[in-house]
């Protein structure tokens, strides 16, 4: 549990420090994804077993992502009702899977208003899956809790997975990640230009 | 894609060296991902929030996908 400490008040002083200085950390985000990703991946070649992992995995690499891209389409548009906001806005927003650097900028190419929701919400899911994943798997299967991550659990909330669900999850959490990263390029103009 | 290449050259030198590496990850791993949430703290931080209205939409979408993926998950996802 101190560690969840750790991470919320690693979070809020970020947040503190980008809010109300202007001190520039250059690429060091990118860098740290970067060695996080790569100490999981040594991680990953070092336990044995892999091949079994990878087959036991089966349908469920498949089902959670599809699980993801049906919940959130379908929370996204009962938001967009609540909201009143129009379902294909909605829609859209929903279909970042977590990606604001994505959804913010494709969003914003039709409209400013809307780029900006999309950027905030996805960013929120982000920092919501952060802070409540690891009080997620107490109550539900940590394999299942996986979709909260939506597309960022194949870089940003892995490290988070692995860290709380334990490194058995953590090619599920990847793959998952990966298939929704795929396919949040393609969903979101094939939303705006549909509806 | 540039996250395959420090994933795959991760998994190539933990391969290499699953003899060597005696030690968990467990610490380092901490250590880089609470740095790394502190860089992306300061990523949100920097995001100027003007609207109330738009924090609550967003709080409100992002709920409900989160909510949304769990439900089926949970309903219709068997192991």
């Amino acid at each position: 549990m101190s560690v969840l400490y750790l991470v919320i008040s690693s979070l809020l002083l970020g947040m503190l420090v980008g809010k109300y200085t202007s001190l520039e950390f250059g690429n060091l985000y990118e860098l740290m994804l970067y060695l996080l990703i790569f100490i999981i991946g040594i991680d990953i070649g070092k336990s044995r077993g892999l091949r079994e992992e990878l087959k036991r995995l089966g349908k469920m690499a498949l089902l959670l992502p599809s699980a993801t891209v049906v919940g959130s389409l379908i929370g996204g548009l009962l938001a967009s009702i609540l909201l009143k906001v129009p379902p294909k806005w909605g829609l859209a927003i929903s279909a970042g899977f977590g990606w604001y650097s994505l959804t913010g900028p494709l969003l914003a190419n039709y409209s400013p208003v809307y780029g900006i929701i999309g950027f905030l919400a996805n960013l929120t899911r982000e920092i919501l899956t952060i802070i409540f994943y690891p009080l997620a798997i107490k109550r539900i299967p940590k394999e299942k809790a996986i979709v909260m991550g939506g597309a960022t659990t194949m870089d940003t909330t892995l490290p988070l997975m692995v860290k709380f669900g334990g490194t058995e999850i953590t090619l599920l959490a990847f793959v998952h990640g990966f298939i929704l990263t795929a396919i949040a390029p393609f969903l979101i103009p094939l939303i705006l230009q549909l509806l | 894609m540039n996250i395959f290449i420090p994933l795959i050259l991760g998994i190539f030198v933990g391969y290499l060296l699953r003899d060597r590496i005696k030690f968990s990850m467990d610490r380092p791993m901490s250590v880089a991902l609470l740095l790394l949430i502190f860089f992306m703290g300061v990523e949100a931080g920097r995001v100027e929030i003007d609207a109330p209205k738009l924090l609550i939409s967003s709080l409100v979408f992002a709920s409900f996908t989160i909510l949304g993926s769990l439900l089926i998950a949970l309903l219709g996802v068997r192991e």
